[in-house]
């Protein structure tokens, strides 16, 4: 009887002990340099948006206008010309996010207009909103710039070893008069030995 | 005496591993009043410390924004892959932008110095900071 109930007891303890260990999770430094793969990852993301506000903000005749007066830019998309599924938006999002914390810019969300346009439909239309305090049509103001670009990739393969290489270029245009008035451009190589399942 | 020989070695290995991910150099930079600037330049124990070397650091302003620049020198016979990454203090040492700049890879064949440059996030930045590791 004795054997029975030690036996029970033991069995408890392993059960206990296997809930308790759960998978193996622990949380990274999301900054750190990522190299599971050949492909597109966060280290580029972060490089890329880094060096292209970097050079954005430090460009003499940008750096001239943008003391006086914090101009207004709209971010059209970003082409992606890799072979991949890149989520170029996410880029774009992170250089918006940015050069919005430089305080040296100004952005209209394009992305939002939809929602935005709804929400004044019901302030205006709904009759729920105090007319004094809605916000009226034709109020916003225009971008006097767009920043917009382009992202390839170009992809080697030899025997046991594959290279890739990345250009990303971003420009920034003067919307009334057509004028580039800066690009950037930023290169990243990543060499590695050949696998069956990357890229 | 086998069995403790061989834990004595994978302890061994296993602060050598240890210490090869941590932070080996990190140069402070601050601005004074007058524009002159301090640095102080720490470093452990680490493998880069002998062999990198922060050689020379450069402080400017674009408009009010502190542009920083460091070169760095590679005092070894071999080729070194590492990471830098600039961290941004405002005059009251509080970091600016907490995770803004990423650790970037950076490599360096013998003898040669290399310089990367960095722009502050905002223009509350009066001193910097840049780490290196391997």
């Amino acid at each position: 009887m004795k054997l029975i109930q030690l036996f029970t007891f033991i069995l408890a303890g392993l059960i206990l002990t296997a809930c308790a260990n759960g998978p193996k999770i622990s949380y990274g430094d999301a900054t750190a340099v990522e190299t599971t793969t050949m492909g597109f990852g966060s280290t580029d993301l972060q490089t890329i948006a880094a060096k292209l506000v970097d050079g954005l903000i430090s460009f003499p005749p940008i750096v001239q206008m943008t003391s006086a007066r914090r101009p207004v830019v709209f971010v059209d998309k970003i082409k992606n010309k890799t072979t991949e599924h890149i989520d170029t938006e996410s880029i774009t999002d992170t250089i918006q996010t940015k050069l919005l914390q430089s305080g040296k810019f100004r952005f209209v969300d394009m992305t939002a207009v939809k929602a935005v346009q709804e929400q004044m439909q019901f302030q205006m239309d709904s009759g729920m909103v105090d007319p004094t305090k809605a916000a009226a049509f034709g109020k916003q103001t225009g971008a006097e710039f767009m920043l917009y670009g382009n992202m390839s990739s170009i992809v080697k393969r030899g025997s046991g070893a594959q290279d890739v290489y990345y250009k990303f270029t971003l420009k920034l245009v003067n919307l009334e008069s057509g004028i580039m008035e800066w690009a950037g451009e930023k290169e990243i190589r990543k060499s590695g030995e050949k696998s069956f399942m990357s890229l | 005496m086998r069995t403790a020989m061989l834990r004595a070695a994978m302890l061994a290995g296993i602060s050598v591993a240890m210490v090869g991910c941590a932070v080996n150099e990190t140069a402070t930079v601050n601005v004074r009043e007058d524009g002159t600037t301090e640095q102080i330049l720490e470093s452990n124990s680490g493998v880069l410390s002998s062999s990198l070397s922060i050689a020379d650091t450069k402080t400017g302003f674009v408009g009010n924004m502190l542009k920083a620049q460091v070169s760095i020198k590679n005092d070894s016979r071999s080729d070194l892959s590492f990471q830098y990454k600039f961290k941004w203090l405002d005059q009251s040492g509080f970091e600016v932008a907490i995770d803004g700049s990423p650790w970037t890879p950076l490599a360096i064949t013998p003898y040669e110095s290399k310089t990367v440059q960095g722009v502050a996030p905002n223009p509350t930045v009066k001193s910097f900071k840049i780490l290196v590791q391997d």
